[in-house]
């Protein structure tokens, strides 16, 4: 007799889980179809039920629904959760019959453009940017390129490029180039920033219009001379200083990196769209709101969003911060949380101008909706958030796909 | 701390930019600003049947056949992200023949001049597009002998749908124009001029495609008589026609488009059959 290793799973209970709409979003009640199909030969008796709970795990509206699915048949089950206060929610939805226990995670939002932030933004951040891009300018960039001639792929030319930024130190980026013959062409520009602790490469892609930059912020990729942490050691170095922390510099490296298109002739300055995921999202929207030369900002999943909020929402940063106050005699939480203010993406995002878009996982274990919304709340100027409401700590093909039509559009590569 | 490994690694995915499979100069889409789009072309237009005013369609009298060999100058140059201006200059050599007659003119007809604004766009794949042209004759009719059109001015307003994306694995793109066009004569008549098209690529690289259209016009005058010796002077008439088109792109600045047309119903008009060869070259940016 021949043995399977794996189980003939058209054969087992399965359910599917459809929110009432693609972005799970609802005016005061969020509406859920779950369907517990059974191809088995036995009837499945048991229950199903649901658990919302806040954002930081407070338990609130269940249900529990007792079902009896004959066998080769199936049970679907429609669920309206009024929730009346606006915000993001986490609902469990479970099955426990027969033969089968399963648990579906899910989050919907109740009127999410209500949500505000209940901390305000430090009176001086506007000036505290002000005094740190001034001090920026007064380092002379000193931009060097070479050619990378082994690099270069896909009809593109890669360059390397170093400059020196805010207090004397050098970051090292990547710039790819289509190669063409036509001497007075111009390439528009993606800025692309990057994540936590990722060494970005040189990225290439097929777009004949658009040169790429990737840069590696200081501490970060082959920018570590001077500040080379060990990796969870990055997101607190010198937080205890808002003057010295580690985001001031990798901002004004963002910056600088304006700087060096600006320096490039062949690179269209009106055409500059700044793109990151996760820190590069919040670098994203740091840098358009500080630097008006860039003409799109596109983040996804932005870190630091509403950070005072972040409390009991999310482990990371905060756990990697709380370890390091308890190791600095004299340093506070409540210090340290004030520090942050001044790097709060939702500070910077009311301060942009530039059309931005923003890309959202309502699963996001490390940026919750209700903090990314804040951000999204907080923008003032014509904005575009998409959601992903089955995804955590990234955002889908749509959302590239959306981008790049977009930034085409606006930039006029049609 | 053991952070998801996925916070880590979050890096950056290049965007993903729109590759158009248009490579005409469809009426609805935009044009790069700064771009010249030059389309020279070769039209072929034979038609032996007519449909007379009460749709039906006979053999012209006496063996008639008419023949229209036009060739013409398309030329559209983006000159900011909204606007594009548009010129088409066509010269034809028209020729009219039955037994005992047999008549050949030729000349510049209309000059059409006009300003295309991208009107908006859904989610950055369906545009739309309005465009006002003016049609100025380039020739002065003779009071008798041949006339190489209407012979007065004219001005018409269009409105263009147009949108692409993938289906089964290829791309494809539409484009839906309506526009009405006045001429400003005694008799001038107004004009409903309609076109669908709809392109689908044949490889992944974009050079080769097929598209088809459907389209036609519909036009109202007080003088309703036919003008069998040259029914391009005919001023009440409608037709739908039908027409298949390949294309292939040389490179990213040439493409070619080989077209053929037949008409399928139509009032007051000759039933004709056309072909064509087209050239799009793109310059600039």
């Amino acid at each position: 007799m021949a043995h399977s290793l794996f189980a003939d799973t058209s054969q087992q209970v399965s359910t599917v889980l459809i929110a009432g709409n693609k972005t799970a979003t609802f005016n005061d009640k969020a509406e859920y179809s779950y369907e517990v199909k059974n191809p088995t030969d036995n009837p499945q008796v048991g229950i199903v039920s649901y658990q919302v709970f806040t954002e930081t795990g407070k338990k609130l509206n269940a249900e529990v629904i007792k079902v009896n699915i004959p066998k080769k048949s199936s049970g679907k089950y429609d669920f309206e959760i009024a929730e009346p206060n606006a915000g993001f929610y986490k609902v469990n939805f479970m099955v426990n019959v027969s033969d089968y226990d399963d648990t579906t995670r899910r989050a919907f939002g109740i009127r999410p453009e209500e949500l505000r932030s209940n901390h305000a933004m430090p009176a001086d951040f506007v000036q505290f940017w002000k005094e740190t891009r001034a001090e920026l300018d007064n380092v002379k960039p000193q931009f060097k390129v070479t050619l990378l001639p082994d690099s270069t792929k896909d009809h593109r030319n890669v360059y390397l490029f170093e400059m020196k930024s805010l207090d004397g130190l050098t970051v090292r980026g990547y710039l790819t180039e289509p190669i063409t013959k036509n001497k007075n062409k111009k390439f528009a520009v993606l800025l692309g920033l990057p994540g936590y602790q990722v060494s970005l490469p040189p990225m290439f892609g097929t777009d004949p219009d658009l040169a790429i930059i990737t840069l590696n912020v200081r501490g970060q990729g082959n920018s570590r001379d001077v500040i080379h942490t060990m990796r969870d050691a990055y997101i607190f170095y010198h937080i205890e200083d808002k003057d010295k922390y580690v985001m001031r510099g990798a901002i004004m490296d963002c910056i600088r990196a304006v700087d060096f298109i600006y320096s490039r002739p062949e690179l269209k300055h009106d055409c500059i769209m700044a793109s990151g995921g996760s820190m590069g999202g919040f670098l994203s929207i740091a840098t358009s709101a500080l630097d008006k030369r860039i003409a799109l900002c596109s983040a996804q999943n932005p870190i630091m969003s509403d950070i005072s909020n972040l409390q009991g929402e999310v482990n990371w940063p905060l756990n990697d911060i709380s370890r390091y106050v308890k190791s600095r005699p004299g340093l506070t939480m409540d210090k340290v949380m004030q520090n942050l203010s001044y790097y709060d993406t939702k500070n910077f995002a009311s301060l942009l101008t530039c059309p931005t878009l923003l890309g959202i996982g309502m699963l996001d274990p490390i940026v919750p909706p209700n903090n990314a919304y804040i951000d999204y709340n907080n923008m003032t100027t014509k904005k575009h958030i998409i959601i992903f409401r089955d995804l955590g700590h990234e955002v889908g093909v749509p959302y590239k796909a959306y981008e790049g039509r977009w930034m085409r559009d606006t930039f006029g590569l049609f | 701390m053991k952070i998801t490994k996925t916070a880590f690694k979050y890096s950056l995915t290049v965007v993903i930019t729109l590759l158009t499979a248009y490579n005409s100069f469809a009426g609805g889409f935009p044009i790069r600003p700064g771009r010249l789009i030059l389309s020279p072309s070769v039209s072929y237009f034979f038609a032996d049947k007519q449909w007379d005013s009460t749709g039906v369609k006979k053999p012209f009298d006496d063996n008639g056949k008419f023949t229209s060999i036009s060739m013409s100058l398309y030329a559209e140059y983006g000159i900011s992200r909204r606007f594009s201006v548009v010129a088409l200059v066509p010269y034809v050599i028209n020729n009219y023949k039955e037994t005992n007659y047999n008549q050949t003119f030729s000349g510049l007809t209309d000059l059409e001049t006009g300003i295309k604004y991208y009107l908006a766009n859904i989610n950055y794949i369906y545009y739309f597009a309005l465009q006002g042209t003016a049609i100025t004759p380039m020739y002065k009719n003779p009071a008798t002998g041949p006339q190489l059109g209407y012979g007065e001015e004219g001005a018409e307003l269009k409105l263009s749908f147009a949108g692409s994306g993938n289906v089964f694995n290829r791309s494809y793109y539409f484009n839906v124009d309506n526009g009405v066009r006045q001429y400003f004569g005694t008799d001038g008549p107004i004009q409903d001029r309609y076109n669908a098209t709809f392109g689908i690529t044949l490889d992944t690289k974009f050079k080769e495609q097929l598209s088809a259209s459907f389209g036609g016009f519909y036009t109202e005058s007080n003088f309703k008589a036919y003008n069998k010796y040259n029914p391009i002077l005919t001023k009440d008439f409608a037709f739908n026609q039908v027409s298949l088109s390949y294309g292939h792109a040389f490179s990213k600045v040439l493409s070619l488009f080989l077209t053929g047309g037949q008409f399928i119903s139509g009032r007051n008009t000759g039933d004709g059959t056309s072909a064509s060869i087209s050239f799009v070259y793109r310059v600039g940016n």
